[in-house]
């Protein structure tokens, strides 16, 4: 048989396995106070008693038995309301408020008893009471006890009882009640982070664990529950987008392809081709195939990777002024203004060479994008936070607000640059590169326009302080 | 030259044995690193061309043996591995270049005649020579047909690719592995501008131009 569910939770195992220890706490706790009470009381009793047997032997001690006898007499006789039995050597009763001895076969010297003292009430009823006593055989062989009725200690020992045992199941009820409102809470909250996970199983990455904004650790997990859905959502949407920008980047120049050699064929078979340009060009279209799928694999290989392989320190500004010494000559050939102002003695741990490779992509975005006349400036710094940025500033048609995000997106090209070469996965490979480093890819809007050109475009790569 | 190649894709070595005999390279194919191996010991080839993953014995594997052998003939590892790391793992594994999946003929053209006079070049050479182009490495003087030319430093070390290379043709990925230690495409035309500054400095005023532009290949550096 299965337990109810509640039964079977964590919180309300641990709760019982702290109850336990709880109780016996508790119960160590009631004990002593119970031997610390009831005790107390009973031992006043015993020592009332005692102290009448001493006052009666010291009696004795003075004037012997008679003494002792009349003293017993006038004792039974006054309101005192302890009981007396004085006893021959035999044990047979001489005098007292008993007619026997509690403890029928007397054979010490000294003995204490607890017994039922039954008394006929004035109506004819029997009662019983509790009583205790101390009996004990005097220097003379005779035998003198002398007890108390206890019915009033003892009731008040059972009220101290009753009301610890009370207090006892008041813990337990108690301890149970917290810990079903405990494990309920627990797994209420568990079972929300449950069902979104059964829900992202299913296929639903959208689902989301509400965070409550109590900072708990139930907020952390479901926060922490929420962005790795988030990542996992964006890595299988860019996989997805990936896929059908892959299809659509390959078949164009694919079909493109396919038609130029099939033109060929026929021209060929005519006798009138020039099957050579055909060919060269359909290599053309071949490679700029391959260079699409080399950008995609280099994109999702930095994005699949959790860090940037073979990072290493090493000094940004000596890179840019390697990276700019390669492109420099193309911006004059191009008729740009180029600009450098690079900081030296920074320090970038990260991967040299795929740095590299997007500044070197942001440089070719910049002299393809910009007409002549225009300028471009490439300017390394570290910025008051602490961070290590690379920009690249041009003076080209630059990227709308709108756009910015977007062209951070695999294959996107912007309607005005479809006519430049290059398969539009430079920005998108700079971001990866970013990421990769844990840092991120700015977009901004250039120096403005100069010589109608656009507004401009200012393209930081920007990597965490202490990266 | 006589060539191995070791490539368990047969038709991609078909390709190959096509570029390579067209540049009047005598070739041998290996389909597995063992066959690779076995025709490797058997000597007298000028480079081998090796695939990285293949049956039997890998790549990495095969040169490794060979190298402990005691054989040095130059390899060009094959691979559609193209990280950084993979590359290393290969040059330390015996490799001497390193050539990722797709590429271009000539590319291999190039590359696999770049390693066969890389062998040939076994002492350090100070003072290098073409024609009437002299290069003084000690000195950094460059002079053709005794007329002093001035280079800057990038220029220099362009140039001096290009005489190391001399009568051969580099690929302009050549050039940004072994000017620049770039291995990435630029999409951009970068190499060609350098190659024409060169052009300008080495060929302006002399009645033959040494630097040539070779098509769907890159350039060369003739007498």
């Amino acid at each position: 048989m299965r337990l109810p569910r509640l039964f079977r939770t964590t919180p309300f195992r641990l709760t019982l396995l702290f109850l336990a220890l709880f109780a016996a706490s508790a119960s160590a706790f009631l004990a002593y106070i119970y031997v610390a009470t009831a005790g107390e009381v009973s031992n006043r009793a015993d020592a009332r008693v005692a102290r009448e047997f001493q006052s009666l032997e010291a009696v004795y001690a003075r004037g012997g038995f008679p003494a002792l006898n009349q003293e017993v007499i006038e004792r039974t006789t006054s309101d005192r309301p302890l009981l007396y039995l004085l006893m021959s050597k035999t044990g047979a009763p001489i005098s007292g408020s008993i007619a026997r001895s509690p403890i029928p076969n007397f054979g010490g010297t000294r003995d204490w008893a607890s017994f039922t003292l039954t008394e006929v009430e004035v109506d004819g009823s029997l009662v019983k009471r509790p009583a205790r006593g101390l009996e004990e055989r005097l220097s003379g062989g005779e035998i003198l006890f002398v007890g108390a009725d206890v019915s009033e200690s003892e009731a008040y020992v059972n009220k101290i009882l009753r009301a610890l045992w009370g207090a006892g199941a008041l813990i337990v009820v108690l301890g149970l009640a917290g810990g079903v409102l405990v494990s309920r809470n627990v797994s209420r909250n568990i079972a929300g982070l449950t069902g979104v996970i059964d829900q992202a199983r299913s296929g639903d990455l959208a689902a989301r664990a509400p965070v409550r904004g109590t900072g708990d650790e139930y907020d952390e997990l479901a926060a922490g529950l929420n962005d790795m859905l988030g990542r996992l959502e964006r890595s299988i949407a860019g996989m997805r987008h990936a896929g059908d920008a892959i299809a659509h980047d390959l078949r164009s120049p694919l079909t493109r392809l396919r038609a130029r050699l099939e033109a060929a064929m026929i021209e060929a078979d005519a006798g009138r081709s020039d099957a050579k340009l055909a060919l060269h060009q359909a290599l053309e279209d071949a490679d700029g195939v391959l260079r699409t799928f080399t950008a995609v694999l280099a994109i999702a290989r930095l994005e699949a990777a959790t860090d940037a392989p073979s990072q290493a320190v090493f000094d940004p500004g000596e890179l840019a002024r390697d990276v700019t010494e390669l492109y420099e000559p193309l911006c004059e050939d191009k008729g740009l203004a180029f600009e450098a102002e690079i900081a030296l003695g920074l320090r970038l741990k990260g991967s040299r060479e795929i740095i590299a490779q997007a500044l070197a992509n942001l440089l070719d975005n910049a002299v393809k994008y910009t007409p002549a006349g225009g300028a471009i400036m490439l300017r390394v710094r570290r910025r008051s936070s602490g961070e290590i940025e690379f920009s690249v500033t041009d003076t080209g048609p630059g990227i709308g607000p709108d756009d910015r995000d977007r062209v951070v997106e695999r294959f996107v090209r912007l309607e005005n640059s479809r006519n430049a070469p290059g398969v539009g996965l430079g920005l998108s490979l700079v971001a990866a590169v970013a990421r990769a480093h844990r840092g991120r890819l700015e977009l901004d809007e250039g120096p403005g326009s100069i010589d109608g050109g656009g507004p401009g475009l200012r393209a930081a790569l920007v990597f965490p302080a202490g990266a | 030259m006589r060539l191995l190649i070791v490539e368990d894709d047969t038709e991609a070595s078909g390709a190959m044995v096509t570029g390579l005999a067209e540049a009047g390279h005598d070739c041998l194919c290996a389909p597995d690193g063992e066959a690779g191996l076995a025709a490797a010991r058997g000597g007298g080839f000028d480079v081998m061309v090796v695939d990285r993953m293949m049956p039997k014995l890998d790549g990495v594997g095969m040169v490794e043996a060979l190298r402990r052998d005691g054989d040095q003939t130059p390899v060009l590892f094959l691979s559609a591995l193209g990280e950084i790391n993979d590359r290393v793992t290969g040059l330390n594994a015996g490799g001497d270049d390193y050539l990722v999946k797709p590429y271009a003929l000539a590319e291999l053209v190039a590359r696999v005649e770049a390693l066969s006079r890389r062998r040939e070049t076994g002492s350090v050479q100070t003072l290098l020579k073409l024609g009437d182009l002299e290069m003084d490495l000690i000195g950094r003087e460059v002079r053709r047909a005794g007329r002093d030319i001035d280079l800057q430093p990038r220029e220099f070390q362009l140039l001096e690719f290009l005489m190391r290379h001399g009568g051969q043709s580099v690929t302009r990925t050549m050039l940004l592995e072994g000017v620049w230690n770039y291995h990435f495409d630029p999409q951009t035309n970068v190499i060609d501008v350098h190659i024409s500054r060169l052009r300008a400095k080495i060929d302006k005023g002399f009645d033959k131009a040494m630097l040539q532009t070779v098509r769907g290949a890159g350039y060369r550096l003739e007498a």
